[in-house]
């Protein structure tokens, strides 16, 4: 029979930061506590009066934090839960507290003496970091882990070490080489002997000239009737592609699936170490988003295109639960979501005829970004080069809308809802020529009126989505380039991001809807992801970046100097962190039949999602205040 | 009187077993028990015992658990927690309930031995328990067997504080007259919402019941009790006239 109550002790192992401090300063720590009942209502702590002689440690219940105004109205300044400290800042600081404090619920909590916290503040580490609140890297990676192991149930049966799995721990033999001038024949004999669908050709400097596989034997070879006695350089492919021996395969397998390949060289410090292939990552996968790529690649009807469209989300979750990021499934379901357009506006040039002039689908807003989750809404667009002669403009524009709307049509049935503000190559609007658009980008940018900025910053995330992808890119460039230089549209920019500021953000609080349909839920989109990706956008184009997805946005705002070491890798991670969160939240609820939305309830979060959300939304905070600076706005 | 008690002290047969030493300080401890002094200044010990069933001439102790409270604060750094040997081999249905088994409390010491450091524990605190009565006989009866006396200590029942909230709370006369309400300690805490410890072990069962007491004692009369005077007339005011 156990002599000993170890509610304290058991509570504190739990709680972060206690939880990282030795076995035995916890143990002493429990000991010194008291335990206390606070009914609601009961004032803790009065600003510039109460110097605590403990701090509190809420064990359950809730306490917030607020000051009194001039008029004596309250100014929320927190909302602590259980595990939450009370009292920790005036202890660290000394002198009486800064903030009132009054339990809102019936609370029980630890009063810890004061000397007894400070001592620990002073003797481990991870308390004092915890209590000088940074945004540390240990916290975010565990918040992902326990996001993981908690939302995400294991599934017995799909084990895909994508990302747990270097590429060069896939190879098992060292490349086999042959020198240019080896006979095809012999190349051939090579392969069946060694029982491999690829060689690797030797260059006389020593290095790696090209890759003959199965597939050019084939192709080159046999299928030509070409003499077998001809060297193999002959039908080598070269330079080979190579990746890192140190990437994880799921780059391996997004280089395969974007250059259409099966077979990559690997490379470490600068040597060709082995050819990792398709072969190998199925291997690796059970159910594979690789094959769903190759279905779709080579599907010829519509409706099979639409039955094809809705195995997306279902390749999705086993890269969740290896541990991919919001990012990762982000670019994943980019590069699906491109082949499956690529095969319907392939079809429908088949169906239409050729197109009349050069043209270029443009992918708008998230799925430019490279961040759509699992149903987002269509937003995209046409450009296309004006004919030569004027008589055929008409006829031209006619053939590009009737191609808009029966993509859209067909994009709609594989279940991309369409856009609520038609903000798709459907509206003539957006379905223009070269000129027009140049005009349109000219004019938001030059005479920025406040409802356009609001409407206009969708098309500042462009990405060349299908065609002929010079179009879409010297458009990108010349939107980079006209926004880059003009201050007084980014300015508007910049107002605009900070106006979709969570009201509540600054002080740090627990913010939720107050009030409909999602009453007492967080708004993970408008609240968390949006306004980052907003903050993002005005930073990139203001160090004239060409990338529109955040995090590239984010790194190149940090090479021009825009952002400091810190608060780039700070807002990288509360980005994907906030990104996670609702990635998982929308499994779950796609997984229990319902439409995904971004309500997230705080009463389903952890204390450690909890609190690493809120030092999200505290870098959100810090990333807003920079952008106020950078274009001296008025708070 | 006094002459009286005096003369029948002298008999043989009525001359009592010297009081031990320990009950003699804990009766003086008791002597005068000021009712106007904040319950913040008080020491409490909050109790629970295992049994071997409810008679208390029949039954006995099997386990002891207890926790200190200060300054209306639980001291779960001071505990008191013993497996006791009974005297009759242990009946099984008693140890269906507190899982202590036959062979668990072989090993263990006897009441005898136990009783003094318990009582030592106990010193000048406020006794509280839950349905106090019950853990109180079986360990006065005990205490008069093993040291020669009853214990002095006042006592709280959370059970009863318990009943009075739950009258404070009443809105309709009929709510009394619901027999589905249950003052189980178990019931209790899950509907207070408070912290829970597994039920049936009796240190957890003393900490449980320090928690309901910490509750209680700070949510009756709206926050507004503040001395054991207080405490002792909140139950007086039942609303029984309506």
């Amino acid at each position: 029979m156990k002599h000993d109550v170890t509610v304290i002790e058991d509570f504190l192992r739990a709680t972060l930061p206690f939880s990282e401090m030795t076995e035995e300063a916890l143990a002493r720590a429990a000991k010194s506590c008291a335990i206390d009942f606070f009914p609601a209502g009961t004032r803790l702590l009065t600003r510039g009066e109460t110097v605590p002689r403990e701090v509190l440690i809420i064990q359950t219940g809730a306490v917030k934090l607020y000051l009194v105004d001039e008029e004596g109205g309250e100014i929320l300044g927190d909302f602590r839960g259980p595990g939450a400290v009370v009292g920790g800042l005036s202890a660290v600081r000394g002198g009486p507290a800064n903030l009132n404090a009054e339990t809102v619920e019936d609370s029980f909590a630890f009063r810890m003496p004061v000397a007894v916290f400070l001592a620990l503040v002073e003797t481990q580490p991870a308390v004092a970091q915890y209590f000088l609140k940074s945004f540390s890297e240990t916290y975010v990676s565990r918040a992902f882990g326990e996001l993981r192991r908690r939302r995400v149930p294991p599934r017995s049966e799909s084990s895909l070490p994508l990302f747990a799995t270097r590429v060069g721990e896939t190879l098992r033999r060292a490349p086999v080489t042959v020198e240019p001038g080896t006979e095809i024949r012999a190349a051939a004999e090579v392969m069946a002997e060694e029982g491999i669908g690829s060689l690797l050709v030797r260059d006389p400097a020593g290095g790696i000239a090209g890759i003959v596989t199965d597939k050019d034997l084939r192709r080159k070879v046999v299928a030509k009737g070409l003499d077998y006695r001809r060297p193999v350089a002959e039908i080598m492919t070269g330079p080979v592609r190579t990746i890192s021996a140190g990437e994880d395969c799921f780059h391996a397998l997004l280089a395969m699936m974007k250059h259409q390949i099966h077979h990559l060289a690997v490379e470490r410090q600068g040597d060709i170490v082995g050819v990792i292939t398709s072969h190998d990552l199925m291997i690796l996968q059970g159910r594979s988003p690789f094959a769903l790529f190759r279905d779709i690649e080579v599907e010829r009807s519509f409706a099979r295109l639409y039955a094809l469209a809705e195995k997306i989300p279902l390749v999705i979750r086993p890269l969740i639960e290896e541990g991919a990021k919001a990012g990762h499934v982000g670019r994943m379901i980019a590069v699906l979501a491109e082949a499956l357009l690529d095969r319907i506006l392939t079809l429908l040039q088949d169906e239409l005829g050729p197109p009349p002039a050069p043209f270029c689908w443009l992918l708008l807003g998230s799925e430019a970004r490279r961040e759509q989750t699992f149903r987002t809404d269509q937003d995209n667009a046409l450009i296309y080069q004006r004919p030569a002669d004027p008589g055929e403009a008409s006829e031209v524009r006619d053939y590009f809308l009737r191609f808009g709307r029966g993509a859209i049509d067909h994009l709609v049935r594989c279940g991309y809802p369409p856009c609520p503000a038609q903000m798709m190559a459907s509206n003539p609007s957006w379905n223009l020529d070269e000129a027009a658009w140049s005009d349109f980008f000219q004019h938001i940018v030059t005479v920025p009126e406040p409802e356009q900025v609001l409407h206009a910053t969708i098309f500042f995330d462009i990405r060349p989505g299908f065609g002929f992808t010079e179009l879409g890119e010297r458009l990108k460039a010349q939107v980079v380039r006209l926004a880059a230089k003009n201050e007084l549209f980014l300015r508007f920019l910049a107002r605009d991001c900070l106006r979709a500021r969570p009201p509540l953000t600054f002080f740090k609080g627990f913010v939720v809807e107050k009030s409909g349909e999602h009453k007492n839920h967080l708004d993970l989109k408008s609240r968390g992801i949006m306004p980052f990706v907003d903050a993002a956008r005005v930073l990139g184009l203001r160090a004239g970046a060409a990338e529109c997805n955040t995090l590239d946005r984010l790194a190149a705002a940090h090479s021009a100097r825009l952002l400091s070491d810190q608060l780039h890798s700070e807002a990288a991670e509360a980005f994907e962190l906030l990104s996670q969160t609702r990635l998982v939240h929308q499994l779950r609820l796609m997984e229990a039949g319902k439409a995904p939305d971004n309500f997230v309830d705080p009463a389903d979060l952890t204390e450690l999602e909890k609190r690493t959300l809120k030092e999200a939304f505290a870098v959100l905070a810090a990333l807003q205040s920079l952008v106020r600076e950078e274009f001296h706005l008025q708070a | 009187m006094a002459g009286l008690a005096d003369l029948l002290r002298g008999l043989p047969f009525f001359r009592k077993r010297p009081l031990h030493p320990l009950l003699a300080a804990n009766r003086e401890a008791f002597r005068m028990v000021d009712h106007d002094r904040p319950l913040a200044a008080c020491r409490f010990t909050v109790l629970d015992t295992e049994l071997t069933g409810l008679d208390a001439a029949k039954s006995e102790i099997v386990s002891i658990g207890a926790v200190h409270l200060e300054g209306l604060s639980i001291r779960a750094d001071q505990t008191f927690s013993q497996l006791v040997k009974p005297l009759r081999a242990l009946p099984k249905a008693s140890t269906l309930i507190h899982r202590i088994t036959p062979s668990q409390v072989q090993g263990a010491a006897d009441l005898a031995e136990i009783l003094p450091g318990f009582v030592e524990f106990l010193d000048d605190t406020l006794v509280v328990g839950h349905h106090v009565g019950l853990d109180m006989a079986f360990l006065n009866k005990a205490c008069r067997k093993i040291l020669g006396g009853k214990l002095a200590n006042p006592c709280l029942d959370t059970l009863h504080m318990a009943r009075i909230y739950r009258a404070e709370q009443w809105e309709h006369y009929y709510e009394r007259y619901d027999l589905k309400v249950s003052y189980a300690l178990s019931d209790l805490a899950a509907e207070y919402g408070l912290p829970r410890f597994p039920a049936h072990n009796a240190l957890d069962d003393a900490m449980q019941t320090a928690y309901l007491f910490l509750y209680l004692v700070k949510k009756l009369k709206d926050g507004g009790i503040v001395t054991l005077r207080d405490l002792f007339e909140a139950g007086r005011s039942w609303r029984w006239y309506f």
